[in-house]
């Protein structure tokens, strides 16, 4: 009986350590970067070494048309030399398996990694005394955003306001937003964050966007959508290209002014056209 | 003609070349077997035999490229060469960050190796140096692309213009050939000198950094299918647009818009429209022509700015004999002993209108100042300027000239004989305004509860014109207006509004009511709902309410209630609806005679992610037997 325990356990041992004396692959999944000259090539910039032999597969293992490329996603095996002896491809995103930092160290590179001060914002630990500069970071998620905008006192008052953007060509009716009161208008926007939106208003043509406060055309108004739920913007229009004080109002059928000739084009016959002391037309 | 010809091409030639002025940025020429452009994310992909070719001096060539057009970077992958100069390198992939005047390499010599070129610098590799860590990802695409081609020219941060290109609406591909899109963030290119439309879609078939050619297909119910096209030259303080429109129809529009920013304080900006009628294929002679044409320019002071604004109008360029205006035209002869009961004498209208109005208003405005430190604001303006042969585009003359360049003008005919003009008794009216404007932007009424608190808010403008006659025009607005935010998606307004305009005169004016024609006799005409007794004073009283439902940025619905209490009251059939616009809404938004009660729904709705249809229609509660705004307003708005 003790025996068979010893033999049972020395089996056992024999075959942990063979097991573990057995060759390791590792396998991680990227998007290809290139293929070439012996060597695959990850999105990450990471350069492998390719086995002389190297199988190319489906992603299920069996046979495919694909072929290394750019785009292409793949399952990359890896022997315990860093070699790469097999890929596995997809068309489609695959599923993170897998770590590139556990085969980091098996990519190539002639020159030694030199750091770079361009990314020196990202140091995990800065000198002491070091003043850091505050980084912006953008996550890209949708954000609400609110414009709410306040509009010239002589603006008609059921007049269109509108947003006009980069984003949508700076086309004049790309935003309509809603009168909230009499001097102000609103409206809610998705953005996503980090998104550098540049934009005016105007009441639906660019003769009518907004002027600057010196009267002169303004330039566009920019804000960074930052990371938050929502995100509120408040503006002041002080005047309209097309509406300048003092000058007339010429429309027909307006409130009769010096120079609107017929406020009332319709009078029935006979009845004379106030201010002209002459007779209409029989 | 040939001087307002000649001015024309000048002021164009300036603009056109200041714009041309403007600074160059790094351009790229691509082609591959398959380019790929997506709207939505401003992304450029490209497959198969890439070539890159950039004014920065280098080519590169691979099998796949991948740009993002606003962050400005570009890939290539896949059996990269770098030529620069005499100078080939191989790699895997390059990547380059235009802005921050980084090029990121992964040559493949022996073996493979990192590079980074600094400022341009081709010919000094940093080996090794650590790059970022997305520097050579490809973007998740979308898949359907916008548009497909075979070759592009790319002008960083402004255009990207596609050669044999096609593009996909809802999946169906329509051929394109060349196509631009501009993103630059010059807001000049915006610049519109068409008019509105129902349906307008804009194709852009030539463009740069300074100038972009567009072919638009339209659709209004006026004109109904049309062409019109569109050519802008853009610089950084400067544009000059031009444009026909519509291209394809008898009676075409051609406009010219240019604007001029010289130093930081001053600034002048024109607009000249040209009209003709002749014939779809220019086939005819014109038979009508009009020109417009205005300059604005304003100086800009510490506080305060100074505008000058103009306006200088023919009627009719072609001259007497010209003009087809089929009515006649009927003048009643003033009564004599020999024929105390005149009849109207009718000639066919030889020449239209040969009237030229002329105006220029030279206006200081303030910049709005707050009172003390309440929450109340004032603007105060004042202008000077004159007016010149106004008579009106829809009176041919020679007729009995109404409005107040003819106050106290008759007109004398002679029965068989041509018809003469009225003499003028103003040719020139000089003009003298003031105005203040005061309002409180916002008061806050009630607690710290958003969706409980009321909002007050109230304009109030006084203006007096002082004209040569004599005689003046005060006009007073009064607006005030309640709000609230009942949830977050709906608010409401409640406003009221009164307009009133004085016409005043020292002597003569307007006929009281009891005026009675007495030539020919008639029965007296009763006064229809105070009409004969206008003196000069309208007020136009507007109650509004307004309800917003908004509960997400892809939903829009309002609705607009107003009731007007007017005086002149209005008058089924004796005051017109104004006209309406291309896009069948009203010219006007407060006018003498409008319907007393209105209705104006509004919904807006995004059919794509980048497309808005806005759909709006009035409804009249049955004044003068109208119900409905002529149609529905229906715009699609790309966004």
């Amino acid at each position: 009986m003790m025996v068979r325990r010893i033999v049972a356990t020395l089996a056992a041992l024999l075959t942990i350590a063979l097991i573990a004396a057995a060759p390791q692959t590792i396998a991680v999944t990227g998007q290809l970067l290139a293929y070439q000259d012996g060597f695959v090539f990850f999105t990450t910039g990471d350069g492998f070494r390719a086995a002389p032999g190297i199988a190319i597969r489906g992603i299920n293992g069996g046979p495919t048309t694909l072929v290394p490329a750019p785009r292409v996603w793949a399952r990359a095996h890896f022997d315990p030399t860093g070699t790469i002896t097999e890929l596995d491809l997809s068309p489609n995103a695959l599923p993170q398996e897998g770590s590139f930092g556990d085969v980091a160290r098996f990519a190539i590179a002639l020159s030694s990694p030199v750091p770079n001060p361009d990314l020196q914002a990202y140091a995990a630990t800065p000198a002491p005394g070091t003043t850091l500069t505050a980084v912006q970071h953008f996550s890209g998620r949708p954000v609400l955003v609110t414009f709410i905008v306040q509009v010239p006192p002589n603006t008609a008052f059921n007049a269109s306001v509108y947003i006009t953007t980069d984003a949508s060509g700076w086309n004049p009716q790309a935003i309509p937003m809603d009168r909230t009161d009499a001097l102000h208008y609103e409206i809610t926007r998705r953005l996503n964050s980090g998104t550098i939106f540049r934009y005016l208003y105007d009441r639906g043509s660019f003769q009518s966007q907004e002027s600057a406060e010196n009267g002169l055309q303004r330039t566009p108004r920019q804000i960074v959508v930052t990371d938050a739920d929502v995100r509120v913007v408040r503006d002041t229009v002080y005047s309209w290209n097309d509406t300048l004080n003092g000058t007339f109002n010429q429309q027909p059928n307006a409130a009769p002014t010096p120079y609107n000739p017929a406020p009332f084009p319709n009078l029935p016959h006979g009845l004379p056209t106030p201010g002209v002391p002459g007779r209409p037309p029989a | 003609m040939r001087r307002i010809s000649l001015c024309l091409t000048l002021v164009l030639c300036a603009f056109a070349c200041a714009a041309g002025a403007a600074r160059a940025n790094t351009t790229m020429q691509l082609s591959a077997s398959h380019i790929s452009f997506y709207y939505d994310q401003f992304l450029v992909e490209g497959d198969g035999n890439v070539r890159v070719t950039t004014t920065d001096g280098f080519t590169v060539t691979g099998d796949s490229f991948s740009m993002d057009l606003k962050l400005n970077r570009f890939l290539v992958a896949g059996h990269v060469t770098l030529q620069y100069g005499s100078e080939r390198v191989t790699g895997a992939a390059i990547s380059d960050f235009l802005d921050f005047n980084r090029i990121y390499f992964v040559p493949v010599t022996s073996e493979p190796d990192r590079w980074t070129f600094l400022n341009g610098d081709l010919t000094h590799p940093v080996k090794g140096r650590v790059m970022p860590g997305d520097v050579f990802a490809f973007p998740q695409l979308p898949k359907t692309p916008s548009i497909t081609a075979s070759a592009a020219t790319i002008g960083t941060k402004n255009f990207i213009h596609f050669f044999g290109a096609t593009g996909y609406l809802a999946g169906v591909g329509v051929p394109l050939g060349s196509y631009v899109v501009n993103f630059s963030s010059n807001q000049y290119f915006a610049q519109n000198s068409l008019t509105g439309a129902n349906f307008d879609a804009t194709f852009n078939v030539a463009g740069n950094y300074n100038s972009l050619s567009a072919v638009h297909v339209r659709y209004d119910t006026f004109n109904h299918a049309y062409l019109a096209f569109e050519q802008h030259f853009v610089g950084s303080h400067d544009y000059a647009i031009l444009s026909a429109n519509p291209l394809t129809r008898s009676q075409r529009y051609f406009n010219f818009i240019g604007y001029e920013k010289l130093g930081s304080r001053f600034q002048v900006q024109t607009f000249t429209q040209f009209f003709i009628d002749q014939g779809i294929f220019f086939q005819a002679l014109p038979s009508s022509e009009t020109q417009t044409t205005y300059v604005n320019m304003t100086e800009a002071f510490p506080h305060s700015y100074l505008t000058l604004a103009t306006n200088f109008t023919n009627y009719n360029t072609l001259g007497p004999g010209s003009y087809t205006n089929p009515a006649p035209v009927c003048t009643v002869p003033s009564a004599t002993p020999a024929n105390p009961h005149p009849k109207p004498v009718c000639v066919a209208n030889p020449a239209g209108s040969l009237s030229h109005p002329t105006q220029a208003q030279l206006t200081w405005t303030s910049f709005q100042n707050r009172i003390l430190k309440l929450p109340l604001f004032e603007q105060t303006y004042f202008g000077y300027g004159f007016n010149h042969d106004s008579v009106g585009q829809q009176y041919a003359s020679p007729i009995a000239v109404n409005g107040l360049q003819a106050f106290g003008g008759q007109c004398v005919f002679v029965k068989s004989q041509p018809a003469v003009p009225c003499p003028t008794t103003y040719t020139t009216i000089y003009n003298q305004v003031v105005g203040i404007t005061a309002f409180l932007p916002s008061v806050k009424i009630g607690g710290d509860n958003p969706y409980k608190d009321y909002y007050f808010n109230a304009v109030f403008n006084k203006q007096r014109q002082y004209n040569s006659l004599p005689h003046h025009v005060d006009t007073t607005t009064t607006t005030l207006s309640l709000s609230r935010q009942f949830s977050r998606p709906v608010n409401s307004y409640l406003s009221y509004q009164v307009q009133n305009t004085g016409d005043y005169y020292l002597q003569g004016g307007y006929q009281p009511c009891t005026f009675i024609q007495p030539n020919p006799p008639q029965p007296p005409i009763p006064c229809p709902s105070s009409l004969q007794s206008f003196t000069g004073v309208s007020t136009l009283r507007t109650l509004t309410l307004g309800i917003n439902y908004d509960p997400n940025p892809d939903f829009n619905a309002s609705l607009v209630g107003r009731h007007h209490d007017d005086f002149p009251i209005p008058e089924p059939n004796v005051f017109p609806l104004p006209a309406l616009n291309v896009l069948g809404q009203p010219l006007y938004n407060n006018y003498l005679g409008q319907p007393p009660n209105d209705l104006t729904g509004d919904v807006r709705f995004h059919i794509l992610p980048h497309m808005l249809i806005d759909v709006q229609r009035t409804y009249y509660f049955n004044f003068g037997n109208i119900r409905w705004s002529p149609a529905f307003i229906v715009q699609v708005l790309p966004q």
